[in-house]
């Protein structure tokens, strides 16, 4: 019942970080963050990824607002831009997000407005996926805890529901 | 807060506690790596402050002196350059800085070092390399030390080997020498000088008082050396000029040199550009010879790593001076040593020494990548010529070996053997950068990123999540690939090798079924799916395979269970990349079926056990790390 879904839940999560390790969308990084929760934090990596999930959405749409106007010439800005965006990415460990940073950046560089259009559109999908897959990582964990927390009360009382 | 609880309760208690209680300065504009670095900093043990704008930093800095023993900076922050932050820091306050960036390419990292970083980590930063900073905070102790060593009075000698004692009682504890501990127990007792200035044991914290160079000090200074003119400013008369009791010879000299390398940093261009090759070219001869064991720079010379311009361009880099085009050419050395050492007084030897020591810590990483992006650095050249124009006119402070004046190329050799055999002191200890191999990525990181999943980039471009599945195996990385669809050409290493493994385990059954499968869907980029895949058994060729993949994945919704994920395995990070070359291609239709973004539970449930068959091909280790965090969390 509950027990069998609080490990089922972990499953699924393990399941859904081990995929998204394989797919090189996370890294090692990630896993550093995870270690680095603890009683005193406990809500450590779904508050950091918050935060960089907010700024990046605002990185974003000021990398989008620069290349879409069609004298865009600033690309120091963008270059800046950039540069925060792929450091907080690596230090969450969003790899894939990093490396088209990486694209992006060289493009920028070299001063390829089309490049850089197709890298930012590169960047908002890569991204869009992190952020689905993370929502979902968060869910199912909290999941687990509901039903972790739910179980322990029947264990030491009298089982309600069988 | 920082002060209060700062680095007391290891040094009164247990000193071998050090480096807890560190107390750090974290400055990033950045937030997410702002709480990142602090909550890792923590952990470490150490005592952190966090703040995110420049300004306020070196406003906390300077009310609460004495309260940090180390500051981590970001490079690139809105209000203030990270390099200014760096060296009004360090001038001001003489605390170890340490750069951090996401941008790690050599030329940036080399600005961090002329601008007198003590270290340069890239981001991502990782807790070891955190753990490892207290390292900074007391080789700038000791080399200070050591610096004073030669010309402080007994009194200061003692009291500052004190401080030694106790840094280096901390870090032998470290280790966990107790002869070592008592022997400098003993040694530390023996020495009854005067300890007033010691409060507690705390080797972070104890040791000679430190001066620290307010406004009005600085203002003093510079005028004591405006007096005296900026040539014939020796830190004897400054400090006789500026009349500050309790300031000592050392505190100037020291000071002095930071102003020099400031002031050059603010001059023009310099003038004796022709000193810098012969010059350069000298200094490696006599580097080579004079056997400096600890630069190692005999070695990096021999194994031909290291090039006179390259050579050059260290020695200009380290005194972060701009400069012109850096290609040296031919000259005859010694009447352009003679020249440039014309009416010197004393040979800068400490300078050379100084440079050279750094140099080569950072040279040998430098030396790795290409030193084409230092023969082009415009920035060396003038540097070095600035540098051989000021210095080797004027240099006379902490130089503790006797004039040198014969102008020979031998000059070098001799007086940087005499700085050997005296020991005198580096003159730019806050200055001997230790650029770590770990902290310069190799500036070309992007293309084995790129090879990590390569898949052309517009296969996905208009569609939503659909096909997030689809492409997230095959991470697009077009853009400095030239690659079009369906041939990324440009796959190497690794994850190629999974392919090939793949195909090459002999599992021919189920590549067949895939390419069933790809066969079934319509390649509307890659018309030879069918070839492709076939093509992989044969050959080692990702690049249709992901192609292949590709335009099979469009149909993902299309298709039910047929829709193939098999490159899954591909496209693994090459740190996953398995040495053994199983595969149980059986589950991978399996695995695929698990990636339909249905979301069954179903779905799911039946690829529960085939995931973890699967991942037994991984390597013990990131099996490990990939599930052991998942227990605790």
């Amino acid at each position: 019942m509950l027990g069998l879904s609080v490990d089922r839940l972990r499953a699924d999560m393990n399941r859904l970080l081990a995929l998204l390790f394989h797919q090189g969308v996370l890294d090692e990084q990630f896993l550093q963050l995870q270690q680095l929760q603890d009683e005193s934090s406990p809500n450590f990596v779904s508050e950091v990824v918050n935060i960089y999930f907010h700024e990046s959405e605002k990185l974003l749409r000021n990398l989008r607002g620069l290349l879409v106007d069609k004298e865009f010439s600033d690309y120091k800005k963008m270059g800046i831009h950039l540069n925060q965006f792929m450091g907080s990415s690596s230090s969450i460990g969003a790899q894939r997000v990093r490396n088209v940073c990486v694209a992006f950046r060289a493009a920028s560089e070299q001063n390829n407005r089309a490049g850089c259009l197709r890298a930012l559109e590169l960047l908002e999908y890569e991204y869009c996926y992190l952020k689905n897959k993370l929502h979902e990582l968060f869910q199912i964990e909290q999941q687990r805890i509901l039903a972790a927390g739910v179980r322990y009360p029947q264990q030491r009382q009298q089982p309600n529901n069988p | 807060m920082a002060c209060a609880s700062g680095g007391k309760s290891e040094g009164a208690a247990v000193p071998d506690q050090f480096p807890v209680g560190l107390r750090v300065l974290v400055v990033d504009d950045d937030v997410v790596c702002l709480r990142v670095l602090e909550q890792m900093l923590r952990k470490c043990m150490y005592n952190v402050t966090s703040c995110s704008q420049a300004t306020v930093a070196l406003n906390l800095l300077r009310e609460r002196k004495g309260c940090f023993d180390v500051v981590l900076s970001d490079v690139h922050m809105p209000d203030m350059d990270g390099f200014k932050l760096l060296e009004l820091v360090g001038l001001e306050m003489d605390l170890p800085v340490i750069m951090m960036s996401a941008d790690g390419r050599t030329n940036l990292v080399m600005r961090g070092i002329r601008h007198g970083a003590c270290d340069y980590l890239i981001k991502p930063i990782r807790d070891e390399e955190l753990k490892n900073i207290w390292q900074h905070v007391v080789r700038k102790r000791w080399t200070e030390i050591k610096e004073h060593d030669h010309s402080g009075s007994m009194e200061d000698h003692d009291r500052q080997k004190r401080a030694v004692d106790d840094a280096e009682y901390a870090s032998s504890v470290n280790e966990g020498a107790d002869e070592v501990l008592k022997a400098q127990r003993k040694r530390r007792d023996s020495k009854d000088e005067d300890d007033t200035e010691f409060e507690n044991d705390d080797p972070t914290t104890a040791k000679k008082p430190r001066v620290v160079w307010s406004v009005e000090l600085h203002q003093q200074f510079v005028s004591a050396v405006n007096q005296l003119g900026i040539d014939k400013a020796v830190p004897k008369r400054i400090l006789e000029l500026m009349n500050v009791p309790g300031l000592t010879r050392e505190n100037v000299a020291s000071h002095l040199q930071k102003f020099r390398l400031y002031l050059k940093r603010l001059s023009g261009v310099a003038q004796q550009q022709g000193v810098l090759p012969a010059y350069c070219g000298t200094v490696e001869q006599n580097l080579k010879l004079a056997s400096l064991g600890r630069f190692d720079i005999q070695a990096l010379v021999a194994s031909g790593q290291l090039p006179p311009q390259a050579l050059a361009a260290l020695h200009a880099e380290f005194l972060s001076r701009p400069a012109g085009n850096l290609i040296l050419p031919a000259m005859d050395q010694r009447t352009l040593l003679h020249a440039s050492l014309q009416g010197s007084k004393c040979i800068p030897v400490d300078r050379n020494v100084a440079f050279g020591q750094p140099l080569m810590k950072c040279s040998s990483n430098i030396t790795k990548q290409t030193s084409q992006s230092l023969m082009s650095n415009e920035d060396v050249h003038s540097e070095f010529a600035a540098w051989s124009s000021k210095h080797l006119g004027d240099m006379a402070p902490a130089c503790a070996l006797g004039s040198v004046n014969e102008p020979n190329s031998d000059m070098l050799m001799s007086f940087i053997q005499q700085q050997q055999q005296k020991q005198s002191i580096i003159p730019e200890p806050s200055r001997s950068i230790n650029v770590q191999p770990s902290c310069l990525v190799v500036p070309s990181q992007s293309s084995p990123n790129f090879q990590a999943g390569n898949s052309p980039v517009s296969v996905n471009q208009n569609r939503g999540f659909r096909n997030v599945a689809v492409d997230h195996n095959n991470p697009l990385l077009q853009s400095n690939n030239s690659s079009g669809v369906g041939q990324t050409s440009e796959v190497e290493s690794k994850p190629p090798c999974m392919l090939s493994e793949f195909g090459a385990a002999g599992s021919v059954s189920s590549v067949s079924s895939c390419s069933r499968n790809v066969k079934d869907v319509a390649c509307q980029r890659v018309p030879s799916s069918p070839s492709t895949i076939n093509a992989v058994l044969q050959v080692p060729n990702m690049n249709c395979m992901q192609g292949s993949y590709n335009g099979k994945l469009d149909m993902v919704q299309g298709s039910t269970r047929n829709s193939i994920y098999v490159g899954k395995g591909t496209f693994i990070p090459s740190r996953f990349a398995v040495d053994e070359h199983e595969f149980p291609v059986s589950n991978v239709s399996h695995q695929v079926k698990h990636y339909v973004q249905n979301n069954a539970n179903k779905v799911k449930q039946e690829s529960n056990m085939d995931l973890t068959e699967n991942l037994a091909w991984h390597s013990e280790a990131a099996l490990a790390a990939l599930f052991a965090p998942q227990t605790t969390a």
